[in-house]
C-alpha cells in the first residue's frame, strides 16, 4: 500500500529524478529566463518543493530566488494568472 | 565598480519622441556619473501579470552598467522620482556580464502564456 502511495506522489508532476542543473551545466538560472523558471512553479503560482521539483539545494535555492526576483519586476504572476476580458 | 543590471517598467502611453527623451535622460543620468553603459535593451511592451500602479502594460527596458554603489543610488532615486517609471529593478551582477549569453526574446514568452492559458480552460471544462 506505502509504496503504491509513493509512485503515485511521485508521478504527479511527471519529474525525472535527480538534478537538472547539476545533470547539465550548460543550463543557466536566470530569473529574466522565464520560460525555464515556469517549470519550478505549479499551476497556482506557487514555488515547487525540491522533494518535487527533484532540485538540488543549491539549484533550489538559485531557482526560488529567480523565481522571486521576476516576480518582483512582474515578468511573473505571484498566483495563478489574472483574467483580463 | 560593479557591474549592475537594471530593468525599469515605463508606463504604455509614453511613446515616440517621449519615450525616446526619456530613455536618453536615464542613459545621461548614468553617464554623467562615469558610469560605462555596456548594453541596453528595449524589450518592447509587454502585458503584466498583475496590476503595477494600475497598469496592465508596461514597456520594459533592461540597462547594464558597470559603476561605483553611489551611483546606483542616485539612479535609483531619480527613477523613484519619475511618474513615467512604473516599477525598477537593481541587481548586482557578480561575475560580470557575459555579452555572448543573450537573453530570450520577449515575444516567445507571451505566446507560450497564451498557450497555457488555454490549457487551464479545457482542464477546467
Amino acid at each position: 500500500m506505502a509504496f503504491d502511495k509513493k509512485s503515485v506522489a511521485r508521478r504527479r508532476f511527471g519529474r525525472r529524478k535527480g538534478c537538472r542543473f547539476c545533470a547539465d551545466s550548460d543550463l543557466k538560472i536566470d530569473y529574466k529566463d522565464v520560460r525555464t523558471l515556469k517549470y519550478f512553479v505549479s499551476e497556482r503560482g506557487k514555488i515547487v518543493p525540491r522533494r518535487i521539483s527533484g532540485n538540488c539545494a543549491i539549484h533550489q535555492r538559485k531557482i526560488t530566488e529567480a523565481i522571486k526576483r521576476a516576480r518582483n519586476i512582474a515578468l511573473m504572476s505571484f498566483t495563478s494568472k489574472r483574467t483580463i476580458e | 565598480m560593479r557591474t549592475y543590471e537594471t530593468i525599469f517598467i515605463i508606463r504604455p502611453q509614453i511613446v515616440g519622441d517621449e519615450y525616446t527623451a526619456l530613455l536618453g535622460k536615464f542613459k545621461q543620468i548614468l553617464a554623467d556619473q562615469q558610469a560605462e553603459i555596456l548594453r541596453c535593451q528595449e524589450w518592447g511592451t509587454k502585458r503584466l501579470p498583475n496590476l503595477v500602479k494600475k497598469q496592465d502594460q508596461g514597456i520594459f527596458v533592461l540597462i547594464n552598467f558597470v559603476a561605483a554603489n553611489t551611483v546606483v543610488k542616485e539612479f535609483e532615486r531619480r527613477l523613484r522620482l519619475d511618474d513615467a517609471i512604473l516599477q525598477f529593478q537593481t541587481v548586482l551582477l557578480e561575475h560580470g556580464l557575459d555579452l555572448s549569453a543573450s537573453t530570450e526574446s520577449t515575444d516567445a514568452d507571451e505566446d507560450d502564456s497564451d498557450d497555457e492559458d488555454s490549457d487551464e480552460d479545457e482542464e477546467q471544462e
